[in-house]
């Protein structure tokens, strides 16, 4: 299994490093939205306070948003060209069992996309000297809140095998994750607290903005709820790719485009 | 036990409230050593069965076995079986023949290093490690598919599936698949051909399975059933067109005559047209042998079509 995550971010980076010009646009383009994220907010802040814990989840929010939009293009997207440029089939020859390929890849592809984020907020912070904490507990509800979007990133492939075009269908999901991300779900009271917990992301994503922009220490309860809510929709995602594996299988379609 | 064991498989698609048999119990067996050439016209059936034959596709009825194992059930049943499909791409045209080979056998289930020892093995065989690190869509088509062939061994399956395999390529590329195929074979692996060449298939071939309207119409040993097709009428050609005497005694033998050309329907009375033809310089004395092209469209000929299909 191990050989298998090698082997799949190896060809992520290799198909990255082919794709130059995009790549280096991308990065370019990301470095300017961090950087401008640093200088609004030392002019909102003012040169004489120091910038708190706002900045950090201003930043982490950006990531998780765009690590968001990542996962979801690279799982739909991915199946989308591999059906078109007439790979799809020989993905579904595998031992493995085509799904947990595609969750190999996706995690591999991730970590490539995460590093590169990663240098570029170091670099940024070297530049500005603005200094960046991400306290260790921030860890937990942003893994959870990545397993829901890999549960949502699933549920779209399953529809892209099944109908093939999904490209309306992604654009709507846009917004419904910023929707999922920025609903302030942790002060929501009553029945509304209940639908919270039950939105995909959103548990994780509150638990977030309470220990980054809040400085609330990680409440054991919520971040509970937080990991059924992730492994949920993550299970549920991945059932119905299996699912739809098997429709596409019976109506003969999975290679077709 | 045969490496492959399809038995009566069935599919029907619906499309449209249309009900297509696309396969009506199709069986199917390949023993090691063994070149299988799958024919039929196109919408015959015969990429479904392939295709059911892969995993890629869920049989309504019958079961496949690769090496004793149920693909359908047991994913690891892929570990014995290659394919390279028509009408895909089969790699990554990104990649270079290197990160192909690479990167699929792992997916194959190979560990790293025993792929990076068999993509060298495999570059070197198929003559392409002179190509190894350019991007393969900068490479010939020809080339482009012995690299698809050569991803369908990288974990050493005992059974390959060529659907197509030398369509669109030329004369050398054509020769040096077709010399692959032997060898590949030869290797002890069981190999289910299907190809609209009828030429390489005849040449490749054990056996024919001939699938019309999603059904199999004949299967049988290449050579027995070229024999069973082919007449025990003689071909006589001589360098020079026949006249006079002999023209007229050849004929009242039953002979048929055209130019330069003999047909002797009897086989008992060759020799008594050779007699009549000495001391005529002759080009060749040969049977009459069926070729697979005339046995396919004789046999699929034969076959009622009333009912609709599906490729």
């Amino acid at each position: 299994m191990l050989d298998l995550f090698l082997a799949e971010i190896k060809r992520s980076w290799i198909i990255l490093s082919r794709y130059a010009t995009e790549t280096i646009g991308g990065i370019i383009a990301t470095t300017f939205v961090f950087y401008g994220l640093f200088l609004s907010s030392r002019y909102i802040a003012g040169p004489g306070i120091v910038l708190g814990d706002r900045l950090d989840s201003v930043i982490v929010g950006y990531i998780l948003w765009t690590l968001m939009l990542f996962i979801m293009g690279d799982v739909a997207g991915g199946l989308q060209d591999e059906a078109r440029t007439g790979t799809l089939e020989q993905m579904f020859l595998t031992p493995y069992g085509a799904a947990r390929v595609f969750v190999i890849r996706a995690i591999g592809s991730l970590s490539i996309q995460l590093t590169l984020n990663i240098v570029i907020v170091a670099v940024i912070m070297l530049i500005t000297g603005s200094k960046l904490a991400f306290p260790p507990t921030l860890v937990p509800p942003f893994i959870t809140a990545l397993l829901g979007a890999y549960g949502l990133a699933f549920t779209v492939g399953s529809l892209t095998l099944v109908f093939k075009q999904v490209r309306q269908v992604q654009s709507v999901l846009q917004f419904g994750l910023l929707l999922l991300l920025a609903a302030p779900t942790e002060t929501w009271t009553g029945p509304l607290r209940l639908v919270g917990w039950l939105m995909p992301i959103a548990p994780g994503a509150g638990l977030l903005r309470d220990v980054m922009a809040r400085g609330l220490e990680l409440d054991g309860v919520r971040m509970a709820i937080a990991s059924v809510n992730g492994l949920f929709y993550f299970t549920l995602g991945i059932l119905l790719f299996s699912w739809a594996e098997r429709l596409t299988k019976r109506q003969g379609k999975l290679g077709g485009y | 036990m045969s490496i492959l064991e399809a038995h009566h498989l069935h599919k029907t698609y619906r499309l449209k409230g249309k009900v297509l048999a696309a396969v009506q119990d199709v069986s199917l067996r390949i023993d090691g050593n063994e070149v299988l050439a799958f024919l039929g016209a196109n919408g015959a059936g015969k990429t479904t069965t392939i295709k059911m034959i892969a995993g890629l596709i869920l049989p309504d009825q019958g079961s496949v076995r690769i090496d004793g194992q149920d693909p359908h059930k047991d994913p690891w049943a892929l570990r014995s079986l290659g394919a390279v499909l028509e009408g895909t791409r089969n790699t990554y045209w990104r990649l270079t023949p290197e990160e192909n080979l690479e990167y699929f056998g792992v997916l194959r289930g190979l560990t790293r290093s025993v792929a990076r020892r068999r993509t060298l093995e495999l570059l070197d065989r198929f003559e392409l490690t002179h190509k190894r690190r350019e991007m393969v869509q900068t490479l010939s088509r020809g080339m482009q598919q012995k690299l698809a062939i050569a991803v369908a061994l990288i974990h050493n399956p005992q059974l390959l599936l060529l659907d197509e395999p030398t369509l669109g390529l030329d004369v050398e590329a054509t020769e040096n698949v077709k010399n692959i195929i032997r060898e590949v074979a030869a290797e002890g692996r069981a190999i289910l051909l299907t190809t609209h060449q009828l030429d390489i298939a005849e040449e490749l071939s054990d056996r024919v399975a001939i699938i019309q309207n999603g059904a199999i119409a004949i299967e049988q040993s290449t050579s027995t059933l070229i024999r069973q097709f082919s007449g025990t009428a003689y071909n006589i050609e001589l360098v020079h067109g026949l006249e006079g005497d002999r023209l007229s005694k050849v004929e009242a033998l039953g002979g048929v005559v055209k130019g330069n050309k003999i047909y002797v329907r009897e086989p008992d009375v060759v020799y008594e047209v050779l007699d009549i033809l000495k001391p005529l310089p002759l080009v060749k004395v040969e049977q009459d042998k069926a070729s697979l092209t005339e046995i396919f469209l004789q046999v699929i000929q034969k076959v009622n079509a009333p009912q609709t299909h599906h490729a």
